[in-house]
């Protein structure tokens, strides 16, 4: 896989040329601030990537770095203060919260450090969500196949507080990968599990990356974790360095 | 995304993981409530009016003095109202060489329409419910009747030219009128027998009654058609113009019932923005998962809100069927006291209760829905990201318009609807502030507390927009709950005060002023407490400063009929009791040539002060200056008048005096001595009258007394449901305090002063501004007094620092049971 970072670079690129055809993500001169009492905080700092399709990609860091925040506006979670990301050749920076919203849901799978499962719901009803939302009628099987392929073939109708961390994150996985997305964030997919199962649920997660050929931007405090992706990026005080 | 199918999925998942239920209970209680309460209150309206119809012995009844016309009797026919007539007329009877004048009342086969006639065959001995008048040949008459004219049962009775028999004594006309001075003991004949008595002629002075029965649908169609038909001498009549005493009861009750069922709503609506917001925030991060996932804003918020209007229908169907079963429940309770037949529920209360329950849902829900609405997907990764709480402006605002709105459904008052509508909103701000300011006291004196203390306040103090809202939901509930309490007091303590016991039950008419010695010493003698003796001169008004009074009065009001017959007129040196100077001055030095007027009929006629007014008494005019409007209550059942003169200018004028009198039921044989000893005198049954109108009172008083309990237990219940909504914060925060080794006393202890605090304040917010509230209902709506009410000073505080401790305390004990690592982990 390519690896492309620009640095300081003038070109402006909202829209995917032809010649840049499988570049996935690009991000110009990107910055995020938010107003604190003693002034603007500057979370982010002239950020510019290029990340192509089907590469995983490491963000490292340490607390505070703004990782997090990099992956929430690249996701598109969030809006950014100043600069340009386009993803799949459409501008974030101009679409409203509804636009992104439908990116998300076309496009995006998230894994999260907490799991992020509704507690109310069933595995496979966690699973079925994001079908569901796009409307699909074969929401219930396919979730089913998923959770089958995450080994948990029976624990569909499991609340997640009768599952442990690790059949969670497994369920996240399911979930993050059931609706086939192009762009795949984790944000410290085993921060909350002990060695042995954090490590079981990194396998997973790389697998199924591979058989979906999806784009992985994993975020991660483990350097051994980030040396599996193909690509590191390393961020301090909001900037890549 | 197909939003109904998700939705009805997601409000199943909801269900089972028990998200929804303290707002299907809030819900619940308050459709339940509001269903029982719209459902009871206009049955048992309508039961009491049926029963109260029976004074009138029919719905509606046209009085005139000549027969209707064919065509109305038709319309009547057509719009499917049962119909009876009655003609009433004065006749003089002889019999045994006895004279007697007596009101002869001739009836249809169908009369009485409503209600019965009560007949015995022999003195007081069992009385029997008649459901029709006498048959033609026979005569009904008053028992004195047979003792002044030496007449027994079976004997024949002659009225004008016919013979009847006499085959039953009357012991209970319902619609024996009102016009208390005129009454002849009754002779009932069938309406077939009158022309053959040929005492009716052209020019003979005959009141006829046109009775008509229906649905209230059918009623409203005829009078409206007939109204503008109406002669002068023509004269509808219904329940609330023509029986006051029964009107005005009636109406309060009426107005309580509604309020009552705002109160339900109320405390209601509180526990429902409590538990909205707790969904609301238990479901911050699914929603931002949700968002992540790539719901747009608008999907999310139609998500909710078809959620909470499926619940809302849910609910709302299966509280009207609670309140249903409520108030069938309340009138099995109340069976003893309510006549054989009830009025059958309307399907509107239904259809109202559906509305209330999907009104009340909305006005107090949405707010917490639409800062759903405002979660960023960012939650997912910060969780501090929470969305901006709805404006204060939109959750007040929202809730008090519907208040508002109800307020003016149940009372159509504009006045009361804005006094509430309007003191309702100054207060919410004044308490928000006032609380706020109490918090920031209690900041600054933290330092000074003991550990107990801070522990127990700060959990108030740290989160002071929470705490600021459960008082004030608390408060709020309270000074409802104070309000309904109070006022029902008051109601049934004015319903008391005009049916005291012992109140004068029969008056004596027709007294010469000769025997007024005689039979106050007989009085005396017999132990029987007597009143004072009203003269009474009859007198027509004619003038009023020169113009005659019939161009001055507007039709159907109350002086239109006052200037259609002969007044009662009396003079009196002192006021009397329970009559109150409304303007102008009571006479004190016995000038002649003063009149006082009652206070509606001076402005039905627009009298004033000053006004020089002109009578006709036995076709002698007299002249009479008003110099006084007094105020008094027809209600009393005493001996009152329109017109009252001053010393001195009614005595030249023949007439006869009334007096009133009290006797026991045990006693009613005195009545047939005094009859004996005084032929002429005229003996009215005031009681047999108060006794249905006490019936009425008594079973009005029990049902809002199970109202009142119902709205206070619904108001209790909705407290631990309000408390129950607020306790997520407290139980993380007692788990963590556990964690660090605080001990379960500590911790008992902090929640003791931290609810029992909590309850305290409320309960003090609560009793001023009840009073204030009282204060303003009392001396502004009701034109009362005020006296502030000494106990609840005391007591509200008290029981709502216990109902609120005990509540929170019992709320928050699972957390000292419970390992503190499984809550954290659960949170």
């Amino acid at each position: 896989m390519e690896i492309n970072e620009i640095m300081h670079t003038n070109n402006t690129l909202n829209t995917v040329s032809p010649e840049h055809s499988n570049v996935i993500i690009v991000t110009e001169n990107l910055g995020k601030s938010a107003p604190t009492a003693n002034g603007q905080l500057v979370i982010l700092e002239n950020i510019n990537l290029r990340i192509n399709a089907g590469e995983s990609v490491a963000v490292t860091g340490e607390s505070g770095s703004g990782k997090s925040t990099l992956i929430s506006l690249l996701a598109g979670l969030d809006t950014l203060t100043s600069g340009v990301i386009t993803v799949n050749g459409l501008s974030l920076t101009g679409m409203n919260e509804d636009g992104r919203a439908e990116l998300r849901n076309r496009m995006v799978g998230f894994v999260f450090q907490s799991f992020q499962l509704m507690q109310g719901l069933t595995a496979l009803e966690n699973v079925m969500l994001p079908l569901e939302l796009r409307g699909d009628n074969k929401a219930r099987t396919t979730a089913e196949a998923f959770l089958r392929r995450v080994g948990l073939a029976e624990r569909l109708n499991h609340t997640p507080r009768q599952l442990s961390g690790g059949e969670q994150q497994r369920v996240a996985l399911a979930r993050a990968f059931v609706t086939q997305p192009a762009l795949l964030f984790a944000d410290e997919p085993t921060g909350n599990l002990d060695g042995s199962t954090g490590a079981k649920i990194i396998d997973l997660l790389f697998e199924l990356n591979q058989e979906s050929k999806t784009t992985l931007i994993l975020v991660t405090h483990d350097p051994a974790l980030a040396q599996r992706c193909q690509r590191t990026i390393r961020l301090s005080a909001g900037k890549i360095v | 995304m197909k939003p109904m199918g998700l939705a009805l999925r997601f409000l199943w998942r909801d269900i089972r993981a028990g998200e929804l239920t303290l707002l299907f209970l809030a819900l619940l209680i308050a459709v339940s409530c509001s269903t029982a309460i719209t459902l009871f209150s206009s049955r048992l309206q309508r039961t009491v009016t049926d029963q109260a119809a029976e004074f009138m012995a029919a719905d509606m009844v046209i009085t005139s003095h000549a027969t209707l016309e064919d065509d109305w009797l038709k319309q009547a026919n057509k719009l499917n109202l049962d119909q009876s007539q009655t003609a009433e007329f004065s006749s003089v009877l002889m019999e045994h060489d006895e004279m007697l004048l007596a009101g002869v009342k001739a009836v249809s086969d169908r009369y009485p329409l409503r209600g019965y006639l009560k007949t015995t065959d022999s003195d007081y001995a069992s009385e029997t419910n008649a459901y029709h008048g006498p048959q033609p040949g026979q005569a009904w008459v008053e028992k004195r009747i047979l003792s002044a004219l030496k007449l027994k049962l079976g004997d024949t009775v002659t009225v004008g030219e016919k013979a009847l028999i006499i085959n039953k004594i009357i012991t209970y006309e319902p619609d024996k009128q009102g016009d208390l001075y005129s009454l002849s003991p009754r002779v009932m004949i069938h309406q077939d027998d009158l022309p053959q008595t040929g005492i009716i002629q052209p020019g003979s002075h005959v009141h006829y009654f046109y009775q008509f029965r229906g649905e209230q649908g059918q009623l409203s169609a005829f009078k409206p058609w007939i109204k503008p038909k109406l002669n002068p001498t023509q004269r509808i009549m219904d329940i609330h113009e023509d029986r006051p005493e029964v009107g005005s009861a009636l109406n309060r009750a009426e107005r309580y019932l509604g309020l009552s069922s705002i109160v339900v709503i109320i405390i209601s609506g509180v526990a429902i923005a409590m538990a909205a917001r707790r969904y609301a925030e238990r479901h911050l991060d699914a929603t931002a998962i949700m968002r992540c996932l790539g719901s747009k804003q608008n999907d999310v918020l139609a998500l909710f809100f078809s959620q909470f209007l499926i619940l809302g229908l849910i609910t709302s169907l299966i509280g009207c069927g609670v309140g249903w079963l409520v108030q069938a429940l309340l009138f099995d309770l109340l069976r003893n006291l309510l006549p054989q037949t009830i009025a059958n529920p309307g399907w509107l209360a239904i259809v109202f209760g559906l509305l209330t329950g999907m009104t009340v849902l909305i006005g107090f829900a949405l707010p917490p829905l639409l800062q759903l609405k405002r979660v960023s997907p960012a939650r997912v990764l910060r969780r501090d990201l929470t969305p901006m709480p709805a404006s204060a402006w939109l959750v007040y605002g929202l809730a008090i318009s519907i208040v508002a709105g109800l307020i003016w459904r149940y009372t159509q008052d504009l006045k009361m609807t804005l006094t509430i509508f309007g003191g309702g909103f100054v207060l919410l701000i004044i308490l928000d502030l006032l609380v706020y300011g109490l918090l920031k006291l209690a900041q600054r004196a933290l330092h000074l507390m003991s550990i107990n203390w801070r522990f127990g306040l700060q959990g108030l103090i740290r989160n002071k927009r929470a705490t600021i809202s459960q008082i004030l939901a608390f408060t709020i509930t309270l000074v409802a709950m104070t309000l309904s309490f109070t006022v029902h007091h008051d109601l049934i303590d004015n319903w008391q005060r005009q049916l005291p016991e012992n109140a004068p039950n029969h008056f004596a008419l027709n007294i010469f002023p000769d025997q007024i010695e005689a039979i106050k010493a007989d009085f005396t003698a017999n132990n029987i407490n007597g009143s004072l003796f009203f003269p009474i001169i009859r007198g027509r008004l004619t003038e009023i400063n020169g113009q005659a009074v019939q161009k001055i009065v507007s039709k159907k009001s109350q002086g239109e009929s006052a200037t259609h017959r002969e007044l009662s007129l009396t003079y009196t040196e002192n006021l009397p009791e329970d009559n109150l100077i409304a303007d102008g001055v009571w006479w004190t030095d016995n000038k002649p040539g003063l009149v006082s007027v009652e206070q509606k009929l001076t402005e039905s006629l627009k009298i004033k002060l000053g006004d020089r007014l002109q009578f006709v008494i036995g076709g002698q005019p007299l002249t009479a200056t008003v110099s006084s409007i007094r105020f008094l209550r027809w209600e009393t059942m005493k001996p009152n008048f329109y017109m009252i003169f001053s010393p001195g200018t009614l005595e030249a004028f023949p007439g006869t005096y009334l007096t009133s009198f009290y006797l026991p039921e045990n006693n009613k044989l005195y009545l047939n001595q005094l009859i004996k000893k005084y032929p002429a005198m005229t003996i009215l049954e005031v009681d047999l009258i108060l006794k249905q109108f006490k019936t009425i009172v008594a079973q009005l008083t029990e049902a809002i007394n199970y109202l009142l309990y119902f709205a206070l237990l619904a108001g209790f219940t909705v407290l631990f449901a309000a408390i129950h909504a607020t306790l997520d914060n407290r139980i993380y925060e007692s788990a963590l305090l556990r964690t660090f080794g605080a001990n379960r006393s500590l911790l008992h202890l902090t929640h003791v002063i931290e609810f029992f605090t909590l309850g305290l304040v409320s309960g003090l917010l609560a009793v001023i501004f009840a009073e204030a509230l009282l204060f303003v209902l009392h001396v502004k709506v009701l034109g009362m007094d005020y006296q502030l009410t000494t106990y609840l000073w005391f007591t509200l505080p008290v029981i709502a620092a216990c109902a609120v401790g005990l509540a929170g305390c019992w709320g928050v004990n699972r957390v000292i049971n419970t390992p503190p690592l499984r809550v954290l982990r659960e949170s």
